[in-house]
């Protein structure tokens, strides 16, 4: 595991030893609040596509029961962990609030350290977690001589059959991306606020984000400043860990959770911005993904001041109030809840609201809104059927809609359903939520969202 | 006889059967009329033991629906099972098979309730009306009769008592048997005693009337009360041989809600409506000679089968009143006494060609039966209905031949 | 916990049916691994627990008659289950049985507006219907609480009811047609669009006979149009005396709302901890009114209702006409059975029927029961219709708190009967109250209840152990019968 940062697999010595145990029987009594009711079925996505019990969160409680009473990890049971996209619709649903998040990822953890996977999956993961949470490898892959650059990665990721399973994914972006062959000049780590400053907030850049939409991040920085606030991007910040944490390699997280901290204690900043749903979400329980991983009680402490300054964009901008001028953006949009959004995070009225205060612009609400676009994360390249399937699905209830554009709030969404729909032959342009508000702040054409002259 | 023995059957209540008596031209041995629901049960159980074929009669007034019975050996008569229990606070009402109709609706009336069934036949006693089990016009807000019935008491073919349901409205306990003897003809039991679900007597109601003058008229018409949000208790086809048809639209509610509701229909029929506060004479009595069907359709389909059957049988030359509800896709067929077999015959077949459409002859007048022609058409699920019919009676002695294939 | 014994004998039935299972339902149509069929093991009452012998998922209607057939062939029992949210183990499953799921069925065949109906697969989920309805203005009114997930198929099964179903009734009074799969694999079509069908009424039989006569394989509902107008209310009083004198004079005044709802102080605690919901401070019960009809009757209705509500002492007064402020008045009130895990590690869901008159009377005894026995119930019920939902709360934790809850529940349930009441309103009988048949219907009825289901049934395959009391279920029932058991007599059952 060359390719692994160096000193994410060593921090977690010094974890007190009775540890362990306790999160068990944390995770006993969590599962115990699950009453069977069944409510979680209908948003479930792998429920959706498979209609059987052991792909639903009912179900994988039930397994995780098992698991947990009688202390064995099966390979039924690893297989349908493994399905869950960890979309947490089924947490939007429960009304018995049952932390399903903190369920799943305990599992996960589980998974990762005792169960001895098939070599060739092994494989998969190792690549998936040495490219994805390093922003500076990611961007190899991009733009017309990605297959050239990409032999630069890494022999494991070469390896693993991972540039394959990506490939589509990369094209797709490229053709519904068009700007991405010409990224935007890299952010300055100060960006003033125009006019009399409100707020002085940091930003966090992201991987994905960062590598493949640097403009989201561009149109991030320019709303906010716009709206009055000095920006903070730190260069040196990481990965937030949320993918490796998603995925149960906690260590990993935590180690990337730890650079985090660190990196935005030396600034002095009142909320740290997110624009990638993926990443807010985690990061707003950065105290739990320290404490699972048996980091010590300040760590935990210092994780916990930093999550409560962790704030989604549009969250941020609506408690902020507007101030600088909406011009008229004449366009029929499509808005798509990013589950790390609206499930992670509860942030689903915010987005709406900015939205609405753009005049000209329409907005259509997905059918089917609460369900999972297959996209997860990297679950698109661990699982690529059903997160093909899932894609189409999302790619038909946006189609129907009949907009012009489809507004998303994370990165891996905008991908999955773009290339959904143009495999559908209805390729639709797709944009972030920043990004609107930019265009309409600026005064820009509709067009240059919709791509249409 | 062992029936006379019975304890509490009272001498008074076993007779000689005379001709008066007869049901479908057969002439019951005896008569019993028993006092109350255990001589019922009695009376049945000693009917059981001789092998009697038993028949029911609450007035008489349907005793010619549905087939020809094949034997009768003892008529049962309900008239000693009258009474009425009235909760009015629950907005219940239970009753005694050999109530008549008349008298339960007007206790419930005094009361300011009511059941809201229209019933179909004057004269008739609540077990009639049940075993029959049609409905009349006003069937859209409070359902269909079976939808009423919540609680039901009945005697089984060897005497045993049972009930099924029970006094509250909202109740899951067990199966409804009720659903199988409501519109059974008695041939699965006999009704001791019925539930009722009701509703409060609106405090105002309108009758909005259209003439129609053709068929067109008539579908543009029902396409706009279904587009309305009017929510009319009825809306009930009159279509006589002769002259125009007309449909009535029955709102029942407040005073003001009426006013507003009764012209926004007028307003979605066309035309200009005739809008009475009270309903016309003779509302949803089904003619009492002459055969009689019953046609159901899928709703979007009764205006042109109200017209298929008007035109078979004026074809025929035995001209039908069609009347029925239309959203309920439910058309009574009244043929014109006498009207021959062959006629009869020939509008069940031109009904019944049709898919999804049927037909069934709810009362047949003799040359009818004579002739052979099919009651009943085509019934689905008739295999099951013999697996309940040999459950419940496995003599076969309950009204046998009065229901749909033979049962 | 009840664990149903699990002789081995016809568990190899099952396991020798297999074969012919996968090749009606395909490799992943049939479940057979333990840690898999474990998930199947109750639904939503989960204190009944049994693993099914094998699952299958079919996805059409020949599969499910194939299944039977061949279940009915082998005299190996089958449990029908549809989403597994029933609260009295109705799909409770066999441990030599084949569970059959309906959960892969579940296509909206057809909306069919000009005949106000809808045609879906069994495994259809209650609200689907409406979503599929509501851009042509319609909806399909019974809406159980658990709406978005309970199956059109289950609701047949049980009957459903839900908060609407003062005006709108149940299951029952919306089905038009049903396909079903008899007990011996016949596929048998019943009724259709046309509301009236000729013959016994056995659509009327089938609705609410919990699995016991058959599979429901296609269902045809009646749809109901949108109400030009809804208004929801909430009224709080300061007793639930009151708010029932309150639900009294409504319904005497001849105002017939769409749902009349109370809960009481403890309810209120547990969905204000839950979700906020904001209800009137110092209310000892609140009652949730809603109005819908032409907007000319729910005005006239809405100041009726007001002025009755007001004089049977209500102090405070909340009306909403829009969907979210309605919304926000009914999640208090939806979130409540959920909401109590917030004030109790364990409860008990009671679900009982009184007559409304003497709902006063019966609340004031389950007071004097909670009290008696230590045991906090919290009132959640459907008013309107009398429909009792306690919720009897104790520590799972303390030793004996368990089984005080249970005689709590139980006596809740006498007093439900000893007021000319039922034991279920909608949760329906199960495994779960089987035992207690014989406390509201006499033998001979209970027998005529079978005489039923032996007649679709003669083999006893289809749902065994539910609805009726069987001796194997319930032991002997001292003191009830008179004479041999009904069921022993009619040879449906054994005694051992």
């Amino acid at each position: 595991m060359t390719d692994l940062p160096a000193d994410a697999a060593n921090e977690t010595a010094g974890a007190a030893d009775e540890a362990p145990d306790e999160r068990e029987r944390l995770f006993g009594e969590l599962l115990d609040d699950c009453v069977h009711c069944g409510f979680c079925l209908p948003t479930c996505p792998t429920h959706v596509l498979w209609g059987q019990e052991m792909d639903s969160p009912r179900g994988r409680i039930h397994l995780m029961e098992q698991t947990h009473t009688e202390d064995v990890l099966t390979e039924a049971a690893v297989g349908h962990f493994d399905n869950c996209l960890g979309c947490l619709a089924c947490v939007s649903a429960c009304p018995s609030g049952v932390a399903y998040d903190a369920l799943i990822e305990h599992t996960r953890h589980r998974v990762e350290t005792e169960y001895d996977r098939p070599r060739s999956e092994r494989a998969l993961r190792g690549a998936v977690f040495a490219l994805f949470p390093h922003r500076n490898r990611l961007r190899l892959l991009r733009g017309p001589l990605r297959a050239y650059q990409a032999s630069g990665v890494s022999s494991l990721v070469r390896r693993s059959g991972l540039l394959d399973r990506i490939s589509p994914s990369l094209a797709a972006m490229d053709r519904v991306a068009p700007s991405l062959s010409s990224p935007p000049p890299a952010l300055p780590e100060r960006v003033p606020a125009v006019g009399r400053a409100r707020a002085r907030v940091g930003m966090l850049v992201g991987c994905v984000q960062g590598a493949f939409f640097p403009e989201v991040n561009t149109a991030t920085a320019r709303v906010l400043a716009l709206e009055g606030c000095d920006v903070v991007v730190p260069r040196s910040q990481g990965c937030c860990g949320a993918l490796s944490g998603h995925a149960g390699r906690l260590e990993e997280s935590a180690g990337f959770a730890r650079r985090l901290i660190e990196v935005f204690e030396r600034e002095r900043v009142d909320r740290i911005v997110v624009n990638s749903a993926g990443c807010g979400s985690s990061m707003k329980h950065l105290d739990r993904t320290l404490a699972e991983a048996g980091a010590d009680e300040a760590w935990v402490r210092r994780g916990r001041a930093l999550a409560e300054r962790v704030v989604d964009l549009t969250e941020f901008l609506v408690d902020l109030g507007p101030r600088a001028e909406r011009h008229p953006l004449p366009l029929h949009a499509a808005y798509h809840d990013a589950c790390h959004l609206s499930h992670g995070q509860g942030v689903i009225r915010q987005p709406r609201a900015l939205l609405a205060g753009i005049p000209g612009l329409r907005v259509s609400d997905l059918p089917d809104k609460e369900v999972c676009c297959g996209s997860a994360g990297v679950y698109n390249l661990l699982r690529p059927g059903a997160a093909v399937e899932l894609g189409d699905r999302k790619g038909r209830d946006v189609a129907s809609t009949g907009a012009d554009v489809l507004v998303s709030g994370n990165p891996g969404c905008s991908l999955q359903i773009a290339a959904a729909m143009r495999r559908a032959g209805s390729p639709i342009a797709v944009t972030h939520t920043a990004q609107v508000l930019d265009a309409s702040l600026r005064g820009l054409p509709a067009e240059r969202l919709s791509g249409r002259a | 006889m062992t029936l006379v023995g019975e304890p509490g059957a009272g001498s008074g209540a076993l007779r000689e059967g005379t001709g008066a008596d007869a049901v479908g031209g057969l002439v019951p041995a005896r008569v019993a009329r028993p006092d109350g629901t255990e001589a019922l049960g009695r009376v049945m159980a000693a009917a059981a033991r001789e092998e009697l074929a038993v028949v029911a009669r609450g007035n008489g007034t349907a005793l010619d629906w549905g087939g020809l019975p094949r034997r009768l050996d003892l008529l049962v008569e309900t008239a000693g099972l009258s009474w009425i229990e009235h909760i009015a606070g629950d907005l219940v009402v239970e009753a005694g098979a050999g109530t008549p109709v008349d008298e339960l609706y007007g206790v419930l009336a005094a009361a300011g309730q009511r059941l809201s069934a229209d019933p179909v036949r004057t004269g008739g006693t609540v077990g009639g009306m049940v075993a029959t089990g049609v409905s009349g016009p006003r069937r859209l807000l409070g359902g269909a009769l079976r939808d009423l019935v919540i609680g039901m008491t009945v005697v089984r073919a060897d005497g045993v008592v049972a009930r099924s349901g029970g006094r509250v409205v909202k109740n899951v306990a067990g199966y409804d048997l009720a659903k199988l003897h409501t519109g059974g003809l008695g041939t699965l039991g006999v009704i001791a005693s019925v539930a009722f679900r009701l509703h409060p007597l609106p405090p105002a109601l309108r009758v909005v009337s259209r003439a129609l003058p053709s068929h067109e008229h008539a579908e543009r018409a029902l396409e706009a009360l279904r587009r309305s949000t009017v929510v009319p208790s009825a809306v009930e086809l009159d279509r006589p041989p002769e002259g125009p048809a007309c449909l009535r639209v029955v709102l029942e509610g407040t005073p003001d809600g009426v006013e507003a509701r009764a012209a926004e229909t007028s307003r979605a029929l066309g035309g200009e409506p005739e809008v009475a506060d009270s309903l016309p004479g003779g509302w949803g009595v089904l003619p009492s000679e002459g055969t009689l069907a019953l046609v159901s359709v899928p709703p979007a389909e009764s205006v042109r089968a109200a017209a298929r059957v008007g035109g078979l049988s004026g074809a025929a030359g035995a001209p039908a009143h069609v009347t029925g509800s239309l959203p309920a896709g439910a058309l009574y067929a009244s043929f014109p006494p006498g009207a021959g077999a062959g006629a009869v015959g020939a509008v069940a077949d031109g009904v019944r060609s049709v898919p999804g459409w049927s037909m069934a002859l709810l009362r047949a007048e003799p040359d009818v039966h004579t002739a052979g022609v099919d009651l009943w058409g085509e019934v689905p699920g008739l295999p099951l209905m013999r697996a309940v019919k040999d459950s419940f009676d496995p003599g076969h002695r309950l009204a046998p031949g009065r229901f749909a294939g033979g049962i | 916990m009840s664990e149903t014994a699990t002789p081995t004998r016809a568990q190899a039935d099952v396991a020798s049916l297999v074969p012919r299972l996968r090749r009606i339902c395909g490799e992943d149509g049939v479940l057979t691994d333990t840690a898999r069929r474990r998930t199947y093991e109750s639904d939503g009452l989960t204190h009944h627990r049994t693993v099914p012998g094998a699952v299958v998922l079919p996805t059409t209607a020949d599969q499910v008659a194939a299944v039977v057939r061949l279940c009915a062939e082998n005299g190996v029992p089958f449990v029908p289950r549809g989403a597994g949210t029933g609260l009295s183990a109705g799909a409770l499953p066999h441990a030599e049985g084949v569970l059959l799921v309906t959960s892969r069925m579940r296509r909206v065949l057809e909306i069919d507006v000009e005949n106000e109906c809808a045609v879906v697969e069994p495994g259809v989920a209650n609200l689907d219907v409406t979503r599929a309805a509501a851009p042509y203005g319609y909806y399909y009114a019974p809406d159980p609480s658990s709406q978005q997930v309970c199956s059109v198929g289950g609701n047949v099964a049980e009957n459903s009811g839900g908060a609407h179903c003062l005006k709108y009734g149940f299951t029952v009074n919306h089905v038009r047609g049903l396909d079903i799969v008899t007990p011996s694999g016949e596929q048998v079509s019943l009724g259709g669009k046309s509301p009236g069908a000729h013959g016994y009424d056995l659509i009327g039989a089938f609705v609410g006979s919990e699995g016991t006569l058959g599979v429901a394989t296609r269902v045809t509902v009646g749809l109901t149009r949108s109400p030009e107008r809804t208004v929801t209310l909430l009224f709080a009083f300061t007793s639930t005396d009151a708010g029932g004198q309150a639900v009294g004079s409504i319904i005497s005044a001849g105002v017939l709302p769409s749902a009349v709802e109370m809960m009481d102080a403890l309810a209120i605690e547990a969905a204000e901890r839950a979700v906020a919901c904001d209800y009137p401070a110092g209310a000892a019960a609140v009652l949730v009114v809603e109005l819908d009809g032409p907007a000319a009757e729910v005005d006239a209705q809405l100041a009726e209702v007001t002025r009755l509500c007001a004089e049977a002492g209500a102090f405070e007064t909340r009306t909403a006409s829009g969907a979210d402020e309605r919304a926000r008045i009914w999640k208090g009130r939806k979130s409540a059975f959920a909401a109590v895990g917030r004030i109790s590690p364990a409860y008990i869901v009671q679900d009982g029927v009184v007559p409304r008159t003497a709902l006063p009377e019966v609340l004031r005894r389950i007071t004097e029961l909670s009290a008696a026995s230590g045991i906090r119930v919290a009132n959640v019920f459907h008013a309107g219709d009398g429909n009792l939902h306690p919720l009897v709360l104790f520590d799972d934790a303390e030793p004996g708190a368990g089984e005080r809850a249970e005689e709590v529940s139980g006596a809740i349930l006498d007093l439900c009967i000893e007021h000319g009441g039922s034991i279920t309103g909608e949760h329906g009988v199960g495994v779960d109250k089987a035992c207690k048949m014989p406390r509201m219907y006499g033998p001979d009825d209970l027998a005529t209840f079978d005489l039923f289901r032996r007649a679709l049934d003669p083999d006893g395959i289809a749902n065994p152990d539910k609805l009726l009391p069987t001796p194997r279920l319930c032991g002997e029932q001292p003191g009830v019968r008179r004479g041999p058991h009904p069921l022993v007599e009619s040879g449906r059952a054994e005694q051992f």
